[in-house]
């Protein structure tokens, strides 16, 4: 029996014809059936499978092994959407049956829970230190052996990738250009981040692989594949420990194997730089393994919407301090950490600065009734914060009872999302909009700055800023932070610097060097040469101890030696 | 704004490659260095260079005997240093101006 607003289910038997289709890609869900969001990721997935369509013809056509990369690439990617999308589309289906059958029509039903609100999630400046063995890094045979790396990164079904960059042991880290923007990412993100490499050189002498490859990856997905297909249909929606790559299930072609993997969460977000361990997924037998050192250092950035959109406005009357009885009428703005007072509703769009600011943070107190019992003026809220020892308390009056309950609830919901968000919400972090990616450049050789700067004679500044010049415009208006390197207070207590060299002396006689010595860090060395060594004991500081290197106290000495 | 100890710093670099000479039966390179992230920087009459990289060796760690250690390698006969210094900002920015 059908009612007008009932939505029909639509569930799918394991193992069914209607399953089958799915996998392959070629299913139609019915447009009775549809909410408007799943029509969207319907047409994400059909734009995926197309793509991945466009893919396999490229794979087939290419002729160079860095096209094949770039291809074999795409193609992954298509195919663990494709995967995620599905999943993600049967989790909603799943949920809606589930919903309706809980519930009957005549039941209050329990009030929703609240949830905090959505947020974007931006992660950038991704950098992969390598760890080269001496041997690999100073040998300087003919042939340089090159990897192709790419990261996966995922957050709830939204997959997105970097792009693929080419390594060799002249790289000290792989540095990744791209900013990744999640946009729809709530308090309990998990953004698993996955490395994937693969041999530039050919893992073996295969001709006509490609063809092969892509007619296979075209019609069906295989055994084996298709087992992890109903895998990871079947888990809930996560990615959990399994890779989100599907291996490539064919015969020669370029073979991305994952190389290290790491989940971020809330707890890693920060406005700066932070390293993080990457565990390591593969060993050194595996043709594709680079010397990773264990860490990735990123840039971490949530800017969740409530502070960034204003979460409720509207008429309110402000009591003017100092004066009982005047209330002055403004229009509010609940946005962020404030509640801004503006003289007139438009003045919220055109920058004019607020009559008044209250600050909502952690510790804010709201409360609603009259406080002062002010007569008449029902329909009260105040707002205490405390300065100091000062307690500063801002009375406002809505309109009606409903205004003060939707004024309320909005400062609730602000508090509970302040309470999810957390450190997101102590000021707005700066999120770059990803500027589009440039096409790949398939043969941009990455070489490292020994090979590309060559600087004769060894003095010349104009010589570097001309490179420097050439390469990109860099922001300079502001003095840089690496420049408080050469300033006297450094920022913690525990002064550190990198060694610094000093000028050369004039050659004009030979000094008596010898073999230069090691001397012990607390010694006072005897004055052999005949340059002074400054070693001037200060008398003992007794600091708190310090982590770190320096955990005997303050270092004492300016050591100098010949080199 | 500061840099903190430990967090990595993005700094404009100069590389310079320098050939070792011979004395003697050593290879050394003729200049003196200075600091390390065991010294009291205060302490620095010169506050010119600094170095990060040493034949691809990090050197914005290290103490004054590591950094000792890594120039006068005896098997290397070729140093190659990047290096940063405050003179490198103003003449960028002049550049960049004309």
């Amino acid at each position: 029996m059908f009612s007008r607003n009932h939505r029909s289910r639509v569930t799918v038997a394991r193992g069914s014809a209607l399953e089958m289709e799915f996998k392959r890609g070629r299913f139609r869900l019915s447009l009775f059936s549809d909410p408007p969001e799943d029509t969207e990721l319907q047409r994400k997935l059909d734009h995926e499978i197309r793509m991945r369509e466009g893919a396999c013809k490229l794979l087939a056509a290419c002729s160079q092994r860095e096209q094949a990369l770039e291809a074999t690439k795409s193609l992954l990617v298509c195919n663990s959407r494709i995967l995620s999308y599905m999943g993600e589309l049967q989790r909603r289906k799943e949920a809606q049956v589930l919903g309706k059958t809980g519930r009957r029509p005549s039941d209050s039903g329990p009030p929703a829970e609240r949830s905090p609100c959505r947020g974007r999630v931006c992660i950038s400046d991704l950098r992969i230190p390598l760890m080269w063995k001496d041997t690999e890094y100073f040998k300087n045979k003919g042939d340089l052996h090159r990897w192709a790396v790419f990261l996966l990164l995922q957050l709830g079904e939204h997959i997105q990738d970097t792009e693929m960059i080419l390594v060799d042991r002249t790289l000290t880290d792989i540095s990744f250009q791209s900013n990744v923007l999640f946009a729809e990412a709530g308090p309990d993100f998990e953004l698993r981040l996955e490395l994937y490499g693969a041999c530039v050189e050919e893992e073996g002498a295969l001709t006509g692989a490609p063809k092969r490859l892509a007619t296979k990856l075209s019609s069906s997905l295989g055994r084996s594949s298709g087992r992890r297909v109903r895998a990871s249909l079947d888990s809930a929606g996560g990615s959990g420990s399994s890779p989100i790559l599907l291996p490539t299930p064919a015969v020669g072609g370029p073979r991305y194997h994952l190389l290290a993997h790491t989940t971020l969460t809330l707890a890693a977000v920060q406005d700066g730089f932070r390293t993080h361990d990457l565990t390591l997924a593969s060993h050194e037998e595996n043709p594709a393994w680079l010397p990773l050192y264990g860490s990735v250092c990123c840039r971490l950035a949530a800017q969740p919407l409530c502070m960034t959109q204003p979460t409720a406005s509207g008429t309110l009357r402000v009591q003017q301090a100092g004066e009982m009885q005047n209330w002055a009428q403004v229009h509010g703005v609940l946005k962020g950490t404030n509640l801004f007072c503006y003289r007139r509703p438009e003045d919220a769009d055109t920058g004019e600065e607020p009559l008044l600011t209250i600050a909502i943070n952690k510790e804010t107190r709201v409360r609603a009734g009259e406080l002062d019992q002010a007569v008449g003026r029902p329909f009260t809220l105040s707002i205490s914060n405390q300065y100091g020892d000062d307690e500063v308390t801002h009375t406002l009056q809505t309109e009606s009872r409903e205004a003060l309950q939707s004024w309320m609830e909005a400062l609730w919901q602000l508090f509970f999302d302040m309470s999810q968000w957390k450190q997101c919400c102590d000021e707005i972090m700066k999120i770059e909009t990803p500027a589009s990616r440039k096409p790949p450049q398939a043969l941009a050789k990455q070489g490292s700055l020994y090979h590309e700067m060559a600087i004769e004679p060894l003095d010349d500044i104009a010589a570097v800023t001309d490179i420097l010049t050439q390469r990109e415009g860099a922001r300079l208006e502001t003095p840089p932070p690496w420049l408080a390197m050469f300033t006297d207070q450094p920022a913690l207590p525990n002064p550190c610097s990198p060694a610094s060299v000093a000028p050369a002396p004039a050659w004009t006689h030979t000094l008596p060097w010898g073999r230069p010595r090691t001397f012990s860090l607390d010694a006072v060395p005897p004055d052999h040469s005949p340059r002074a060594r400054s070693v001037a004991p200060l008398p003992p500081q007794r600091s708190p101890r310090t982590r770190g290197l320096c955990s005997k106290g303050q270092p004492r000495t300016w050591l100098q030696s010949p080199v | 704004m500061s840099y903190i100890p430990g967090q990595p710093v993005t700094a404009v670099v100069q590389r310079v490659e320098i050939h070792k000479l011979r004395q003697g039966e050593n290879l050394i390179l003729g200049f003196s260095i200075g600091g390390g992230i065991d010294q009291d920087p205060s302490q620095n009459p010169f506050s010119e260079d600094k170095t990060d990289k040493v034949n691809g060796w990090d050197m914005t760690m290290v103490t004054h005997d590591q950094a000792r250690k890594r120039l006068t390698k005896r098997s290397e006969e070729v140093v190659r240093l990047l290096v940063t210094r405050q003179s490198l900002q103003k003449a960028v920015q002049q550049s960049m101006l004309s």
